[in-house]
């Protein structure tokens, strides 16, 4: 006999099916516990209760099972890493998880980053700016899960973290009437999308990073990093090579480097804290712990060597001069006079040797200080010049200019247009922070970053160029603008770039000249 | 509806009586009948539905479910049997319901008439009417007496699986993978309750000399079986064994002082022991993080609990899922098909007819005055009780994963026979003591417990409590 059913016809059967078969249980339920009653053990003697307790312990031990089995089987979509296991691994296709339309991936200014995309009763997720934003975004693939934002905000962008009562009760139409396509919430950055695409095509394909934020609420504007991955093209041999040389590393927030003298900021503000106010005298010659080391000189002693003259050196200065001109002698000594003890504080103070949580799991590390042992006094001076056993990432070196920039407070970072602005630490006090600011300015006015001085917006910031294993120096340019009422901090790390002057100050310039066409400088 | 309402405490003597009494058995099995009948009809739909052709014997399971609930619904008139029929009709669900989820998972395949899986069923419902003709009447008693045959039997047992048995995926299994240490459920709740019933007054006075007599060896049987669940790395059925004789002791004796002691020696073997099974703490990592190796260690119970997140609240029905991605569904994992095609509601109506079987169960128990009966009773619902709790909690990720099966509902011909067993034995308990004795028998034991006192000591000397009312 073959007898097949259609499958209009069955839909209806199977849903009568279905409703009568969980009504018959329903009724047998209620005779079972209505005909209690008639069918007690009379024969028996008269019942004493004796395992009411045991049996109510019983009954709640199930309930609360019942209760934990709801977590997931109802409310399972808050459960981030269970909807992207699922999203990855579940082949069953009437699962909601597959049909979930995530929320899209916005900018400050509502352009779109990511969002998803109908097809064939799939959905897809699509990057239309590919590698540009992936730092920051990162991806949500069913094979190969998520990061980035897409893991940060997948509850939110799954539409699930439901914030008022009107919210829970679209919750509750969903799970009742199996909703198959629940559709997410959009997730706004502070990115500004321009910004950052300015930011990546200025490096130029050379490895770099670049870091903009609000000095005043943390609110990170740009964080590119290249090399980058395109998010909608993702393959295997992405993922072999994990170590730093990785499209998938992001330099901004992870990338560890020499700051070389960038660090100065870091060191003044030590020297200021404990009430450095004196001069140093400053040989052309250089400096140097014991005579077995190489001196420590400065950038004008090798600048005159080059050409075939003879640099007189800086002689007697101040600390203030000594930041302009960016003196290494002056920095080196500065270092070996304050100490191992005031390193050490400094490292506490100025929050290296950490990793901070921004979002979720997204964070970002500070930087690098080896202890020192007490009488190597020769790393001290390395390390006042920003070399040595000191490493810093570029997100860090942004937050240390705004907290100068900001009365000595620095603010915790944030990527997520509505979470809450926060102070992170104070950096230094706000005196010092003020002198350290004009120190700042006055090295775009008259010191090493007199090339980027600019009459539409006044800058203040201070170069780096960052000897290292790899090759080249890497080229640095870390402040803020404008000068009178900060507004934005800015850093920017071209590795192999050069001098900082030369390669990453224009960068640094130009991007905070257009940031303020676009409205970021208030 | 006619609802007579039983106006005489006496045993039907004759058919007509009995008839008239069994009255709710008879309109609750019809409902059973026809809910598990609604529910072949969902199965068989969705598999037409899928394009497979109609064959007149598919309907075999429904067919011998249907018998076996007349056979047994006529059996039990004709015995005059005057025991529970709530237990009997909420049995008959569960039974139902585990067939059809077998059904529906393959597992019973009618179209092979020697598969020896298709004949289980009505197998184990004539054990279950076996035991309970054969031992009501208060004949049940005469089970104490076997006192060191079910201790030697629980242990042989395991001792000849030890030998001959044969490694599958971890534990032991006897030839053809049959597990006979699920028989340990049975053999070793009576051994305790003839056990407990014969020094109650020792193990509840710990008087001169109860240590030798008593207690000494109990803790040597315990050691020796635990021993050789161990090295079977039946961690589950040690623990549901060891929660049982807690259960067991503590009813038999009414001293806290054993649920006391016994958790804390509990707490002590169970830390020990993760320490020793590596398969123990692989199952702990799995459920602390699960997401830590998703692939892995962690697959089975993430495919079942997404196959639940994808049935939701109601499901798409018996047949509409794919509990085929759950590794092994059928067996230790049946609950998550449930949850994935009945949804929650479905699993809720599941726990709620498994806590009515406890609570029925309980309820014989709390009417039976013998200590034998009583303790039986409450060792094999200790039984059941917990090792549903087990299951449920290891699929749903309350608790670790143990890998035991769901009384009634899993695949796997001993577990379901020996719920079976358990459930005549039961049966055979709620008919009562044997007619004429029920007066003397029902010596309530709160009268009992007073009797234990020391004021009564002497007057109780040489009384051997665990041969019941009728020695004295």
């Amino acid at each position: 006999m073959n007898l097949l059913l259609d499958p209009a016809v069955w839909s209806a059967v199977r849903l009568a099916l279905h409703v009568a078969f969980f009504l018959a249980i329903f009724f047998l339920l209620k005779e079972l516990l209505g005909l209690r009653d008639f069918a007690r053990l009379r024969h028996l003697p008269k019942p004493k209760g004796a395992f009411r307790i045991p049996f109510i312990i019983l009954s709640l031990a199930f309930c609360a099972l019942l209760v934990y089995q709801a977590t997931w089987q109802l409310t399972g979509v808050y459960r981030p890493r269970f909807i992207s296991f699922m999203q990855s691994h579940d082949r069953r296709d009437f699962n909601p998880a597959h049909r979930i339309e995530r929320g899209r991936i916005l900018d400050r200014r509502g352009e779109v980053l990511a969002y998803t995309r109908q097809a064939q009763g799939k959905v897809e997720r699509v990057y239309p700016d590919g590698p540009i934003f992936a730092p920051v975004v990162g991806y949500s693939q069913p094979r190969f899960g998520a990061t980035g934002m897409e893991a940060v905000g997948s509850v939110y962008l799954n539409g699930g973290d439901p914030g008022n009562l009107a919210e829970w009760g679209e919750l509750g139409r969903q799970i009742v009437a199996r909703d198959k396509r629940p559709r997410g919430k959009d997730l706004v950055l502070t990115l500004d999308a321009e910004l950052q695409r300015m930011a990546v095509e200025r490096l130029a394909g050379r490895h770099g990073a670049v870091v903009v934020l609000n000095l005043r609420n943390g609110a990170i504007r740009v964080l590119a990093s290249v090399p980058s991955y395109d998010p909608g093209k993702l393959g295997p041999d992405l993922f072999v090579n994990s170590s730093a040389e990785s499209a998938l590393f992001n330099r901004a927030t992870q990338g560890l480097y020499p700051p070389g003298s960038t660090f100065k900021i870091a060191i003044a503000a030590m020297a200021l804290e404990r009430g450095f106010q004196g001069t140093l005298d400053c040989p052309a010659d250089g400096f140097t712990t014991s005579p077995s080391n190489r001196k420590i000189r400065d950038h004008q002693y090798y600048a005159a060597r080059r050409q075939g003259t003879r640099w007189r050196g800086f002689g007697r200065i101040g600390l203030e001069q000594a930041f302009v001109q960016s003196s290494n002698v002056f920095f080196a000594q500065l270092g070996v006079l304050q100490g191992h003890e005031a390193f050490n504080a400094m490292a506490q103070q100025l929050y290296l040797n950490r990793q901070i949580l921004l979002h979720g799991g997204f964070s970002m590390r500070t930087g690098k200080l080896a202890q020192l042992a007490e009488p190597d006094h020769d790393s001290l001076a390395q390390l006042a010049i920003g070399q040595g056993r000191l490493l810093v990432t570029p997100v860090y070196m942004a937050m240390l200019a705004g907290a100068v920039a900001n009365q000595g407070v620095a603010m915790r970072p944030r990527l997520i247009g509505r979470s809450s602005v926060a102070p992170l630490a104070r950096f230094m006090t706000s005196a010092s922070a003020e002198q350290l600011a004009g120190m700042m300015r006055g090295v775009v006015t008259e010191g090493t970053a007199r090339g980027i001085a600019d009459v539409r917006l006044a800058l203040a910031g201070k170069t780096g160029t960052a000897q290292n294993a790899q090759g080249d120096a890497h080229s640095w340019f870390v402040g803020f603008a404008p000068a009178e009422r900060p507004a934005l901090a800015v850093a920017v790390l071209v590795e192999q770039g050069g001098y900082g002057s030369v390669v990453a100050a224009p960068i640094a310039r130009d991007l905070l000249i257009r940031a303020q066409a676009l409205g970021l400088v208030p | 509806m006619k609802r007579p309402r039983p106006k005489t405490v006496k045993r039907p003597t004759t058919l007509a009586e009995a008839w008239a009494l069994r009255w709710p058995e008879r309109h609750l099995l019809l409902l059973c009948g026809l809910a598990i009948a609604l529910g072949f009809m969902m199965v068989l739909g969705s598999g037409y539905a899928g394009g497979r052709a109609f064959n007149p014997v598919d309907l075999l399971p429904l067919g011998m479910y249907g018998g076996c609930l007349i056979a047994m619904h006529l059996v039990l008139v004709t015995a005059r049997f005057h025991g529970d029929q709530i237990l009997l009709s909420t049995l008959a669900f569960l039974a139902g319901f585990g067939l059809l989820a077998q059904y529906r998972m393959g597992t019973l395949d009618p179209s092979n008439l020697t598969a020896p899986g298709l004949y289980l069923l009505p197998a184990g419902i004539v054990l279950m009417l076996t035991i309970c003709v054969g031992l009501m009447r208060g004949r049940y008693a005469r089970l104490s007496s076997g006192l060191w045959l079910w201790g030697a039997v629980s242990l042989a047992l395991l001792a000849i699986l030890l030998v001959f048995g044969q490694r599958y995926r971890g534990a032991f299994y006897g030839a053809g993978l049959i597990t006979p240490t699920e028989l340990l459920k049975v053999t070793v709740v009576l051994f305790l309750a003839s056990f407990i019933d014969r020094y109650a007054k020792a193990l509840a006075n710990w008087d001169k000399g109860f240590f030798l007599r008593a207690l000494l060896p109990l803790i040597a049987f315990w050691v020796v079986l635990s021993g050789l669940l161990l090295l079977q790395r039946d961690l589950g059925m040690f623990f549901i064994l060891g929660m049982t004789l807690l259960a067991m002791l503590f009813v038999g004796t009414q001293r806290r002082r054993y649920l006391v002691l016994g958790t804390l020696a509990a707490t002590a073997v169970g830390y020990l022991v993760l320490g020793f099974f590596a398969h123990g703490q692989r199952r702990i990592q799995a459920w602390l993080s699960p997401f830590e190796d998703p692939t892995g260690t962690s697959w089975q119970i993430l495919q079942g609990l997404s196959g639940m997140y994808s049935g939701g609240l109601w499901g798409a029905g018996f047949g509409e899922g794919n509990p085929e991605y759950t590794p092994i569904a059928q067996s230790d994992f049946i609950y998550s098909v449930i949850g994935e095609e009945l949804g929650f509601v479905g699993c809720t109506l599941l726990v709620v007819f498994f806590l009515i079987f406890f609570a029925r169960g309980l309820g014989v128990a709390d009417q039976t005055r013998s200590l034998f009966g009583r303790l039986v009773c409450v060792g094999l619902i200790c039984v059941l009780a917990t090792q549903t709790f087990l299951n449920l909690g290891g699929v749903t990720k309350l608790i670790p994963l143990t890998g035991i099966t769901l009384p009634f509902i899993s695949h796997g011909g001993s577990s379901l026979i020996t719920g079976f067993i358990s459930l005549g034995l039961i049966l055979a308990i709620s008919e009562g003591p044997a007619s004429g004795q029920s007066k003397r028998q029902s010596t309530p034991l709160s009268t009992r417990s007073i009797s234990l006192a020391p004021q009564n000591k002497r007057a109780n000397r040489g009384t051997r409590l665990g041969r019941g009312a009728s020695a004295r």
